[in-house]
């Protein structure tokens, strides 16, 4: 075998070169086995939800019914919806959170590993019972959002819904106990030395996102089981007809659904945040200022739920529309301290840099567009329609799935020991960034020119046929980008191509690149002095100074 | 001065944000049809323009930045600066201005147009059922009901102002008219109303914009806002529904 030849570890082996078995997967309770299960699931669904994805855009492509009806195409955006963001995006999360988190604190594992362990598989099966649906007669079509009464059981009888709910359920008591897992390992697990405020940064973030869905997780976990009950038992918690509330669903699914935005953006501004100052040879600008931007952001963001609200006319408009637009502003303040960071710095063009600069680009159109449905005058004309849809793809692919892959081709060196491609990895970005702009862009005309979300068809007569086309055009390149970074995974890392990566490929600075790439089991086998929140950069300092002091020792005696 | 040749990646990067920048400023909203209508388009004006001065000032520095200080091979670490009170002051002070005077504007527009009459000059049922509207005309007695083969035209007269009793007894759905630029649930238990002021004659097309099941995408219907005296002689012309 030429591959197992080829020198240094390959994924899937610890650091004594054993290769790890199908049973040491399942029965494992390390964090970075759960990690990488974690990421290697996420991943997963996102192949399964993106495909769903093209499925719709085929259809949309032009006017007409082509390749499905409506009840396919209504199973297909609740599920991409659904699939992306509960079960791509989240474990996406769990699972840098980790492989990370113990790593960057100088820590063995977590506080829990078994109930770690636990959290995965609970993950990992709510995922396949929501998706099993498909094959019961129909998975749930009613959107991410599950808005009552059209999930109650007069309106949506099908097995399907409740393989969604119960599904939902797992997922939402294993986002719980993880972030009670994470949060505990923050506050008792640190090395000595590090301080709260020597944490890094994508640490910080993954404590405030542990605690938003430690606070808001419940609150969906409830309103399902609630919802559950109405379908199951009759309890009519959600139906106007016997006393119940349409308006209550939606109250408690937003309640939890906007901290979940954040929840889904926070790790990833980690993640960037720890990109962009190892690239740009700088500490982070603004340090403590960033942390109490995401603390207020983590605060303010129980208080914007009813924004999503707007057009139902019975909610505080202006209440909720000053709440909103305030958390603008410590999101822009990160702008600021990612932008001093790259300044005056030495930026390299690594592929992770490439992804977080893009990022910031996508981001960036992607917040601007958030003031514009924080306002409820503007809200009323295009909430619900391809705006919506473009301002959140902005956000959560532009942002979110940007970061992500800057993340992978940052720490699968780590995670791995083999590098990923440079030359594949920078066509990945260019033919991301292009299709998804070509993708999205125009989506926000199409809301402005009134085309609802959630259509499988559309009149030819409403003139939006032309930009449905470039549209879907778009989304290929945006496919075609995927199966790109597929390739460079399978190739370089599971096939064990990639040059070794050492210890420290990238001049990192947290703890993670102090330890073997992958790391042992338990991590490390000795931790430098942690003295800021950058050991590592200090260490490389302190050598670099110590070989200086003991050239010009070695040469002191010819000169003098 | 040492000159700065152009990276290629760069270069493209800045292209690229310069033309999304130029299509958003081109692309606005429908030409609105109402009262309401003209002032959200005002609104949404401001928030783009907003949004534009603001996409140049980041977008520009962070373009700025990854080109002028890209990694040219020195060997020096370059200085370490990590705070400056005064500039996370100064941006932290500028969007907070921004959002205090976006947000007075969004609350004068919205309370003027959220403002309703107790005396509107028309009112008008809307029930929402899947999947299909139905019209009345209360103090007429006129209903045009849509079906899932014919879609419904709603006939109403300019410059008036008309009140919308906005009714589902199923599920969720919305009443939205695009070149109105506003749309309201219609919610089951709940009494939700809609006053506009139709100021330009034509025909529009209008949707359900809130997922409502299966043939949800099939719930259109159609506005012709007619002059007063068109309106009066069409109403007269209808069949009448006993009560």
């Amino acid at each position: 075998m030429t591959t197992a030849e080829l020198e240094g570890p390959r994924v899937g082996t610890d650091h004594a070169g054993q290769r790890a078995g199908i049973v040491d997967y399942l029965t494992t309770t390390d964090h970075k086995r759960i990690g990488l299960l974690y990421l290697f699931t996420g991943i997963g669904f996102f192949l399964i939800s993106g495909m769903l994805a093209m499925f719709m855009r085929a259809e949309l492509t032009v006017p007409g019914l082509q390749f499905m009806d409506e009840a396919t195409y209504n199973e297909l955006f609740t599920m991409h919806g659904t699939g992306m963001i509960f079960f791509f995006a989240s474990p996406v999360f769990f699972g840098f959170a980790n492989y990370f988190l113990p790593l960057q604190i100088g820590a063995p594992d977590v506080a829990f590993p078994r109930l770690n362990a636990l959290t995965y598989w609970l993950a990992l099966s709510g995922g396949l019972i929501a998706f099993s649906g498909f094959f019961v007669g129909g998975a749930a079509s009613f959107g991410w959002t599950g808005y009552a009464p059209l999930s109650s059981e007069i309106f949506s009888p099908n097995t399907g819904t409740n393989l969604w709910i119960v599904g939902l359920i797992f997922s939402g008591s294993s986002g719980i106990l993880g972030a009670v897992n994470f949060v505990a390992t923050v506050f008792t697990m640190r090395a000595p030395g590090m301080t709260m405020f020597r944490l890094p940064i994508f640490t910080w973030n993954v404590l405030v996102t542990a605690l938003l869905v430690m606070l808001t997780f419940p609150v969906l976990t409830s309103a399902l089981v609630m919802l559950f009950l109405d379908r199951t038992l009759g309890a009519h918690f959600f139906d106007p007809a016997a006393g119940g509330s349409a308006i209550l669903w939606q109250h408690l699914f937003w309640f939890f659904g906007h901290p979940e935005v954040y929840i889904l953006i926070l790790p990833f501004f980690g993640i960037v945040t720890e990109i962009i100052p190892v690239f740009s040879r700088k500490p982070i600008f603004g340090y403590r200022a960033f942390v109490f931007a995401t603390l207020l952001i983590g605060v303010l963001s129980y208080s914007v739920w009813a924004h999503h609200m707007f057009a139902t006319g019975v909610v505080d408009n202006l209440f909720f529309s000053i709440t909103s637009l305030t958390i603008a502003i410590p999101t822009g303040v990160k702008f600021f301290n990612w932008i001093a960071t790259m300044f005056r710095g030495r930026i390299r063009f690594d592929t992770p840099m490439l992804f977080c600069i893009g990022f910031l680009f996508m981001f960036l159109i992607g917040g601007l567009t958030g003031p514009f449905l924080a306002s409820p005058a503007i809200d009323y004309a295009v909430t619900d329609t391809y705006f919506v849809v473009a301002h959140f793809h902005y956000v959560l692919l532009g942002g979110s799935v940007f970061a992500a892959f800057a993340g992978f081709y940052f720490w699968l060196p780590k995670m791995t020991g083999r590098r990923m491609d440079e030359r594949l990895g920078r066509i990945h970005f260019w033919t991301m960034l292009i299709g998804m702009n070509v993708t999205f862009f125009p989506m926000h005309i199409l809301g402005l020119d009134g085309m609802p979300r959630r259509v499988a068809d559309y009149p030819a007569s409403a003139g939006w046929t032309g930009l449905n086309e470039i549209i879907t055009a778009g989304s290929v390149v945006v496919a075609f980008s995927v199966l790109v970074f597929g390739w460079n995974l399978v190739w370089n890392i599971f096939l064990g191509h990639g040059a070794p990566a050492g210890d420290d490929p990238w001049e990192g600075y947290s703890l993670e690149w102090a330890t073997t790439s992958p790391p042992p089991h338990h991590n490390f086998t000795h931790l430098p002095p942690i003295r800021s929140e950058r050991p590592v950069f200090d260490a490389r300092m302190a050598a670099r100074a110590a070989a200086r002091e003991a050239a010009e020792v070695a040469r002191g005696p010819a000169s003098g | 001065m040492p000159r700065f040749p152009r990276r290629r990646g760069a270069r493209a990067l800045l292209l690229l944000a310069g033309t999304l920048t130029a299509t958003a400023l081109g692309g606005c909203t429908l030409a609105p049809a109402t009262v309401q209508g003209d002032r959200v388009q005002s609104l949404y004006n401001l928030f783009l323009i907003s949004a534009a001065v603001v996409f140049v000032i980041v977008a520009g520095l962070i373009g700025w930045n990854i080109i002028r200080y890209r990694d040219r091979g020195e060997s020096e670490l370059p200085a370490q600066t990590h705070t400056n009170l005064a500039l996370e002051l100064t941006w932290w002070a500028l969007p907070t201005i921004l959002v205090i005077i976006l947000f007075t504007v969004s609350a004068i527009v919205l309370n003027t147009n959220d403002a309703q009459v107790s005396n509107p000059d028309l009112q008008v049922k809307v029930e929402g059922s899947q999947w299909q509207w139905t019209f009345t005309y209360p103090a007429s007695g006129v209903v045009v009901a849509g079906t899932p083969t014919s879609i419904p035209e709603l006939v109403l007269p300019v410059d008036e102002v008309i009140d919308f009793e906005l009714v589902s007894h199923d599920v969720i759905h919305s009443f939205f008219i695009p070149h109105f630029l506003v749309k309201r649930d219609v919610i089951p238990g709940v009494d939700n109303h809609l006053q506009l002021t139709i100021n330009e004659e034509g025909t529009y097309a209008g949707q359900c914009a809130e997922f409502c099941g299966l043939y949800h995408d099939r719930m259109l219907f159609t506005v012709r806002a007619v002059s007063q005296a068109d309106f009066t002689a069409w109403l007269a012309a209808q069949p009448r529904s006993t009560p």
